[in-house]
């Protein structure tokens, strides 16, 4: 089996891919709803791509191929917009958030689809608790060289974008002091974490996916779980760690954060991966995860500590023209204020202290993802 | 001799439900059936068993834990209604408006084509627009169901059963008390009373989170399980609407978003214990005289029925955002009514009104459906293939 050429794309274009919860505007609670909302959705035709996940609360959206924040945007407001609209038809709510805070995994439906199944019945209860919800973001490559560069050279930011993403506090209907409690899950699996240090196509196609194959383990790309991953019949590379944020203004401008850094990191303004820069790269992780922005880094090079909040402030000055470049200062500005206002986790927090329930978290995930962001900045 | 049927009359009760459940429980593990149409079944057995053996049977006692079994039910079921979805898609309300309506028109009319004296058939056809919550909701609790026919159906079942009491009260104070023919005015009364129990409702759906707050949210289950009890003695010994109370007790719980947990649909054991009792009483008040006599009756009503909740909800079905065949399975899953239509006649009799002519084809539409309805309930979600549980081959 092998994995097949690097398809060509434009340079940093940009595709966004959120999983939504579909929940009931009843009780609150996760809800089998994406057979009747896609019947529904096939009457008129949808702005971008809405597809079956795999447990039949989940349902997934993936944006066209951008290049800038603007167009993004509007385009995944009015994806969210017309979600809106039949959730509404069919007391569904649709918001964001890395996990549901009280549904039960043993309650969860699976999606009739074969390979649903057939992923189901391998991993038993981690595919029901993999009820979480991520945001994908896609770049555009030139090549696949370019793509394994990439992909190496952004492990230094990977915290970054858990830390501004994360809104999985709650899971099973407990606090669990993580940001992204989501990214646990995701580890249990055994093909998750990062990809083998390999930074030519040839050499990652051939000596490693192909005797992966021949192990019987992996069939396709889709089988490895990785924090950032090659998609050669796209001709990109997928970062996969980000929650899916509570608004889509925070998913467009994580989308164009790394935009800007591949653009930073092509132009060549950082020394070159090292294979030893993994060496911290579980640890920076689980910072992130667990203590979001206020979490601690070491620098993989360097090896100085630094707080993460600090250290993407100072990225992003370093990225300013990078954002202006590629016509997305808005996102930069998106990204500070969201900084400033603190992470979605922190909201959702709130949420339950204020509401006093369970479902008050549910309630304000679904207010925030409701409404642009420009009325509650 | 004496002695051993006055033994026999005291273990009746405790026997008869044992049983039922048992009976229950293998049928579902066997056959996949709905456990409550066995309690019916086992429940209806019981009853006339000891009908025979013993004589009239001293209802009253049970009729008060039955009342809150119900009123359990009925507290579950408002608490997962939203409102504001009736506003978001008025095709709902269009339906349920439609589906209770023509459904009351058909039964009337096909009461009167068979003989069946007016007030009978009035009668008939307001019972006829309810769906009971207790057979619906135990079906998709067991089911583990969700999507648009459950979510539907538990929608459509909390609006007919209000539109159901309020045309059977209204039938009842215009046409079995003569009051003063004076329709409005009987109509105004009825409403009065219907707005005065759904204030109660109201009200202790507002107090009773108060106080589960400042306790910091425990023991959700058995405060709600008390104030359901309470609420529903004090509906019963104002003459008042237990049901419409219930109703509108979980409905302002639920809009307050007071957490009761998933862990407690169902009301847990307690739930699960008092409606094996509320199932098997139901029953066992249904005679075989009255099932005999009124069962081509009872049969006939029991089709028009169910026929004109499927193709209303059917045709109204693509405006309202779902498919032709997902809106006629709603109208399937409406279908259940046993237990609402005994616990009606039971406390209408209290107030001191004979049923006549109607009651032998209730008796046979209440057994009937007993045994049936949760079965076609069951069904529906199954082809709905909105159910919790696939049977893997």
């Amino acid at each position: 089996m092998t994995l097949g050429a690097f398809a060509t794309s434009e340079s940093l274009t940009m595709g966004v891919e959120l999983e939504l919860q579909l929940v009931s505007l009843s009780d609150f609670d996760l809800v089998p709803a994406s057979p009747d909302m896609l019947e529904l959705l096939a009457r008129a035709p949808f702005p971008g791509n809405v597809t079956p996940e795999i447990t039949q609360s989940m349902i997934e959206i993936n944006s066209s191929v951008h290049t800038g924040f603007d167009a993004l945007l509007a385009q995944l407001r009015e994806i969210r917009d017309t979600l809106l609209a039949a959730g509404r038809r069919l007391n569904v709510g649709v918001c964001g958030g890395g996990t549901h805070p009280f549904q039960q995994w043993s309650e969860r439906r699976i999606f009739s689809k074969p390979r649903f199944h057939e992923v189901s019945q391998l991993y038993g209860y981690l595919a029901k608790q993999f009820t979480v919800f991520g945001q994908h973001v896609h770049i555009g490559c030139r090549s696949g060289d370019e793509a394994m560069y990439l992909l190496h050279a952004l492990n230094r930011y990977v915290p970054h974008f858990i830390a501004l993403s994360g809104s999985s506090p709650f899971l099973q209907g407990a606090d669990t002091s993580f940001q992204s409690a989501r990214l646990n899950s995701v580890f249990a699996f055994p093909l998750s974490g990062r990809a083998p240090f390999l930074l030519s196509w040839n050499a990652f196609a051939e000596d490693y996916f192909e005797r992966m194959a021949g192990t019987g383990i992996v069939r396709s790309m889709k089988d490895f779980y990785w924090d950032l991953r090659p998609k050669p019949e796209y001709g990109t590379i997928e970062l996969r760690v980000c929650d899916t944020p509570l608004s889509v203004e925070r998913a467009a401008a994580l989308a164009c954060y790394l935009q800007a850094l591949c653009s930073y990191l092509l132009a060549g303004n950082e020394p070159a991966p090292r294979e030893d820069d993994y060496l911290v790269y579980n640890y920076n992780r689980f910072q992130a995860c667990r203590f979001g922005l206020d979490g601690t880094l070491v620098h993989p090079q360097r090896h100085e500590p630094a707080v993460l909040r600090d250290d993407i402030l100072a990225t992003l000055r370093r990225l300013e023209p990078h954002f202006a470049a590629l016509g997305s200062g808005a996102a930069l500005e998106q990204l500070r204020r969201d900084i400033h206002m603190g992470s979605d986790a922190d909201y959702l927090r709130q949420a339950f202290r204020e509401g006093g329930s369970r479902e008050a978290i549910v309630d304000a995930a679904l207010g925030r993802f409701s409404q642009d962001q420009s009325a509650w900045a | 001799m004496n002695e051993l049927i006055s033994a026999a009359a005291q273990l009746a009760w405790p026997l008869a439900l044992v049983v039922s459940w048992m009976a229950g429980e293998l049928a579902h593990r066997w056959t996949g059936i709905p456990r409550i149409s066995m309690y019916g079944l086992a429940g209806f057995l019981a009853g006339n068993l000891a009908l025979k053996v013993q004589g009239p049977i001293d209802h009253s006692p049970y009729l008060l834990l039955a009342s809150l079994a119900f009123g359990l039910i009925l507290f579950e079921l408002g608490y997962r209604i939203n409102l504001r979805w009736l506003r978001a898609n008025p095709w709902i309300l269009a339906t349920s408006l439609l589906e209770s309506g023509i459904t009351f028109l058909a039964v009337w009319l096909a009461a009167h084509w068979f003989g069946a004296p007016p007030i009978s058939c009035g009668l008939l056809g307001a019972l006829a627009m309810a769906t009971s919550p207790a057979g619906l909701l135990r079906v998709l609790n067991e089911e583990g169901a969700g999507g648009q026919v459950s979510e539907r159906a538990m929608h459509l079942a909390a609006l007919n059963c209000v539109a159901a009491v309020f045309v059977f009260n209204l039938i009842v104070a215009v046409k079995v008390f003569q009051t003063s023919g004076d329709l409005l005015h009987a109509a105004g009364t009825t409403l009065l009373v219907l707005a005065a129990s759904g204030v109660l409702g109201a009200l202790a759906g507002t107090l009773v989170p108060l106080w589960l707050k400042s306790l910091g949210g425990k023991n959700a289950t058995l405060t709600f399980a008390l104030a359901v009890l309470l609420l529903v003695a004090v509906t019963h010994v104002l003459k008042m609407s237990p049901v419409f109370a219930a109703l509108c007790f979980g409905l302002a719980a639920r809009h307050r978003r007071s957490a009761l947990g998933v862990a407690q649909r169902n009301f847990g054991a307690l739930g699960d214990l008092l409606s094996v009792l509320l199932f098997v009483f139901a029953a066992s008040t249904l005679t075989w005289d009255n099932v005999s006599q009124g069962l081509v009756l009872g049969l006939l009503l029991v089709l028009v029925r169910l026929l004109a909740k499927v193709c209303v909800c059917a045709v109204l079905a693509r405006p309202s955002g779902i498919s032709v065949r997902k809106g006629a399975l709603s109208g399937l899953a409406l279908a259940p009514l046993a237990v609402f239509v005994v616990l009606m006649i039971e406390q209408t009799r209290r107030l001191g009104v004979d049923f006549n002519y109607s009651l032998a084809p209730l008796t046979a539409i209440a057994l009937v459906l007993q045994v049936v309805g949760p079965l076609i309930t069951q069904r529906a979600l199954i082809w709905a293939d909105e159910t919790h549980q696939h049977k893997e081959v």
